[in-house]
């Protein structure tokens, strides 16, 4: 069988274990599906007065501004869960075993992304069913809805990518845990939750140019306006500056594991 | 054998002691504190640079939302810190600690005590750091009566949340169990005015926060920073603390006892 | 009167029943061992004996009292070592008698005498500043075992107080556990182990799936099995001819293999001479000789047609190689 059909059923197998591990634990999955939602919940209803404030753009309902920041949370955690995940794999061994099986090392990090952009996927369908079960229609319609999901899974593939970096790096659990809090720290400071002029400084001026606002913006337009070329690209873009990040920072880490052992 | 101690004595020694041991964790753990300080603290901040801008609605008693929510965070780092004593008991659970609790003859109801008041101790940490941030960034000053009512509602309102978190950890015997504790206090505490004043939440969230006792806690800490301090505002949330506490304490009571004899 | 008397006990968990209907009595001063393979339903009894759990039928007292309806009156009286010593890492061995001495009931002053004195008796007064955490395995045991004794207990329950500690180790347990008994404490035991159960125990009972398979003394339960058996190697090419004359002294017991023969002796170490001479005088080399005694496997494996420690390690793989 050809190398190429060999990694592919690797990453197949890992990616499904990863998904499964993930389901079968409280702890990695209800901070993708539990926290998110409530917190979408909590926020709509607290700070949903917000959109009669002057210059909030023109939108539906606060719901339907907040599907794609609730998305980027739940992506964002699903990136963090994955990571832990790792740690844990490193710390009890068995990536060891999978080190030493004949198979290509970058398709033992790809079957781990593999699985955390399935969740990625995964939050992005809950939230779309979520809005549209409380009454938030997607204004792109199909094909919005369809770029709003496939933005939301790459972006998992590239948190993903940095959190298995950090794994690989630091092989311990704990630390890839004691990312959780910086997860939010970036996206309060990105117009996930609120549009970026109505923002207080300084977390205004940090949004406007942290990459996240730039993705969020990306999955909110098709939600709540329609298709745009300019912000598709610019979310595409970021992402890619992400995956570049993590592919750089787990390739160094790899070597660094293998030969610090 | 030694003379026995009258009863009271005895228990009241078993709990300073059961708290001492739990000092233990946020003292000699280092970085312990961390965490439950960063949550809240990252809250608050983050929620101030989000969503500032709704002082701009009529039907806030303030113009300054640093004001309004900082009570909020101060409550929602007792839920985490009382919420993470169910976490605890749950992991001596797993570990076997608790039986060696369950096995001594101290009253059931002592060796609640002492982890619930240890969680109520332990809240004023996190309530503390985020004051203190909260006036760094111009909290305003509440007075005494309203910074003493504050904390009171802040360590009663962990001692509720121990109180969840022990019930939970008595009766799922799991760590597994944790984010079913983190997610009811966060959902307990958020889910009020927290974001904003009963008038202006949406119609659905209003009906839940007539409704849920939390409203008059957030409401009585939050009076010192918004106005003045009356009994009219303070006495429905001693009420409402102690009625929780009454229940939720009879309800883990019930979970210990069923445990065991 | 009986420490610990069990009429009848069961539990069930669901569907499952743990224990099934076990009867025992123990009396004071005694040491009692109950020996079984993991899941035999040890745990499961010891756990209902300390009021740790509910038995879903039968009755027990323990120190004359009943361990559901005075189940205060049975914590007071009772001392216990759990399995996996339930230790807080964070805590000296210092603080956590102290804590025992309280939850006991016991005065302050009172209570750090006791746990100096306790500490001192156990090895561990140099230890006793530093957190558990850093305790070795046996060094903790130690510490749980100082601790279940803090309010001088009447029984002391050790749930498989040496599973997992090098061959020192248990030794220096062992010693403690013969010691306390020497004061008059009565101990049960639950072990995996054979030898545990031989060195220590005034009686034995074996459990296999919830069951009281058999019971008594040691000695009384490899009686059962019936006699020991000599254990005879031979020089090449003259094992027919030693079977021969083995054949006339007694009963010859199925051979291991093409070397030895195994002929079983009424009267133990006394019938070895005659063995010998017989073998001497027919012109057979024996290269060694062994007596063999029935052990408590054996008595396992007759009433319960499976190997105890051998299991074990089977059970052990099997978990080792379930996925998480």
């Amino acid at each position: 069988m050809s190398n190429l059909a060999t990694s592919a059923r690797v990453v197949r197998a890992l990616g499904a274990r990863s998904i499964r591990q993930t389901f079968r634990r409280p702890q990695l999955i209800s901070p993708i599906v539990v926290f998110p939602t409530l917190l979408l919940a909590i926020q709509t209803g607290g700070a949903g007065a917000g959109i009669e404030l002057p210059g909030f753009p023109p939108v539906e309902s606060f719901l339907q501004f907040m599907l794609a920041g609730a998305m980027m949370q739940s992506m964002m955690l699903a990136g963090n869960s994955g990571g832990i995940a790792f740690a844990v794999d490193i710390e009890m061994g068995f990536t060891d075993r999978l080190f030493a099986a004949p198979i290509p090392r970058f398709a033992i990090v790809l079957g781990r992304l593999a699985g955390t952009a399935a969740l990625g996927l995964f939050a992005a369908l809950w939230f779309l069913a979520i809005g549209l079960i409380f009454g938030a229609h997607v204004e792109g319609g199909v094909p919005g809805a369809l770029l709003a999901t496939a933005l939301i899974t790459a972006s998992a593939l590239a948190v993903g990518g940095i959190g298995a970096a950090i794994a690989l790096r630091t092989g311990s659990a704990s630390v890839v845990q004691g990312l959780f809090p910086l997860v939010l720290v970036v996206l309060f400071l990105s117009s996930a939750f609120f549009p970026q002029e109505l923002m207080i400084e300084p977390a205004k001026t940090i949004a406007e140019y942290n990459p996240f606002s730039f993705i969020v913006e990306g999955v909110r337009g098709p939600i709540v306006a329609g298709i745009d070329a300019t912000q598709t690209l610019e979310a595409v873009a970021a992402i890619a500056g992400i995956v570049l990040l993590g592919l750089v920072l787990s390739a160094r880490a790899l070597r660094h594991r293998l030969r610090v052992g | 054998m030694e003379a026995a101690l009258p009863a009271w004595r005895t228990n009241l020694a078993t709990i300073a002691a059961l708290i001492a041991r739990a000092k233990n964790e946020l003292v000699r753990v280092p970085g312990a504190a961390i965490p439950g300080v960063l949550a809240p603290t990252i809250f608050f901040l983050g929620l101030n640079g989000v969503f500032g801008a709704l002082t701009g609605l009529s039907g806030f008693d303030t113009g300054s939302y640093e004001s309004f929510i900082v009570p909020v965070s101060m409550l929602q780092g007792a839920g985490f810190t009382g919420a993470a004593a169910g976490v605890n008991l749950a992991r001596d659970y797993e570990g076997g600690w608790v039986d060696r609790l369950l096995v001594s003859p101290a009253p059931r109801w002592v060796l609640l005590a002492g982890n619930v008041l240890a969680a109520s101790a332990r809240s004023l940490v996190p309530a503390t750091f985020v004051l203190a941030i909260g006036f760094l960034i111009g909290v305003q000053w509440p007075g005494v009566d309203g910074l003493l009512v504050c904390y009171l509602m802040v360590a009663a309102t962990a001692a509720v949340a121990a109180c969840w978190g022990s019930m939970l950890a008595l009766r799922f015997k799991s760590q597994a169990a944790a984010p079913l504790m983190q997610a009811g206090m966060m959902a307990l505490v958020l889910l009020t005015p927290a974001y904003a004043p009963l008038e202006l939440l949406q119609p659905w969230l209003e009906t839940v926060a007539r409704i849920n006792p939390l409203t008059q806690v957030v409401e009585a800490a939050r009076q010192g920073f918004v106005g003045g301090v009356t009994w009219a505002d303070t006495w429905p949330g001693l009420l409402a603390l102690a009625g929780l506490l009454a229940a939720l304490g009879a309800l883990a009571l019930r979970e210990m006892r069923r445990t065991n004899v | 009167m009986p420490a610990i008397v069990v009429e009848g006990l069961e539990r069930a968990f669901g569907e499952v029943l743990a224990v099934q209907g076990i009867d025992l009595a123990v009396d004071e001063g005694e040491i009692y061992a109950f020996l079984g393979p993991n899941g035999a339903g040890k745990t499961t009894t010891v756990r209902m004996l300390t009021t740790l759990l509910l038995p879903t039928g039968g009755r027990a007292s323990v120190a004359g009292f009943d361990v559901v309806d005075n189940a205060r009156e049975v914590r007071s009286s009772i001392g216990v070592a759990l399995q996996e010593a339930a230790l807080d890492p964070l805590m000296t061995g210092r603080e956590l008698i102290r804590l025992q001495a309280t939850l006991q009931g016991l005065p302050t002053a009172a209570g750090r005498e006791r746990a100096d004195a306790l500490l001192e008796r156990v090895g561990l007064t140099d230890a006793a500043d530093r957190r558990v955490g850093t305790y070795s395995g046996g060094m903790k045991r130690r510490l749980d075992l100082a601790a279940a004794l803090v309010h001088e207990p009447s029984v002391l329950f050790l749930d498989e107080p040496t599973t997992g500690l090098d061959p020192v180790s248990r030794k220096t347990i062992w010693e403690e556990v013969r010691a306390l008994n020497d004061d008059g404490t009565t101990v049960f035991l639950t072990t995996q182990y054979l030898e545990e159960a031989d060195q220590l125990a005034d009686n034995v009972g074996i459990i296999d799936r919830g069951r009281i398979v058999a019971e008594g003394t040691p000695e009384s339960l490899k009686g059962e099995i019936g006699n020991p058996h000599v254990e005879l190697l031979i020089a090449e090419g003259a094992v027919p001819e030693a079977e021969r004359v083995c054949r006339e002294l007694g009963k010859l017991l199925p051979p291991k293999d093409g070397k030895r023969v195994l002929l079983e002796v009424a009267n133990g170490a006394a019938d070895i001479p005659r063995v010998v001479r017989a073998l001497d005088e027919a012109g057979v080399v024996v290269e060694s000789l062994e007596l063999v005694r029935p052990t408590l496997d054996d008595v396992f494996v007759a009433k319960t047609g499976h190997h105890l420690e051998r299991e074990e390690e089977e059970r052990k793989d099997a978990e080792e190689t379930a996925p998480a």
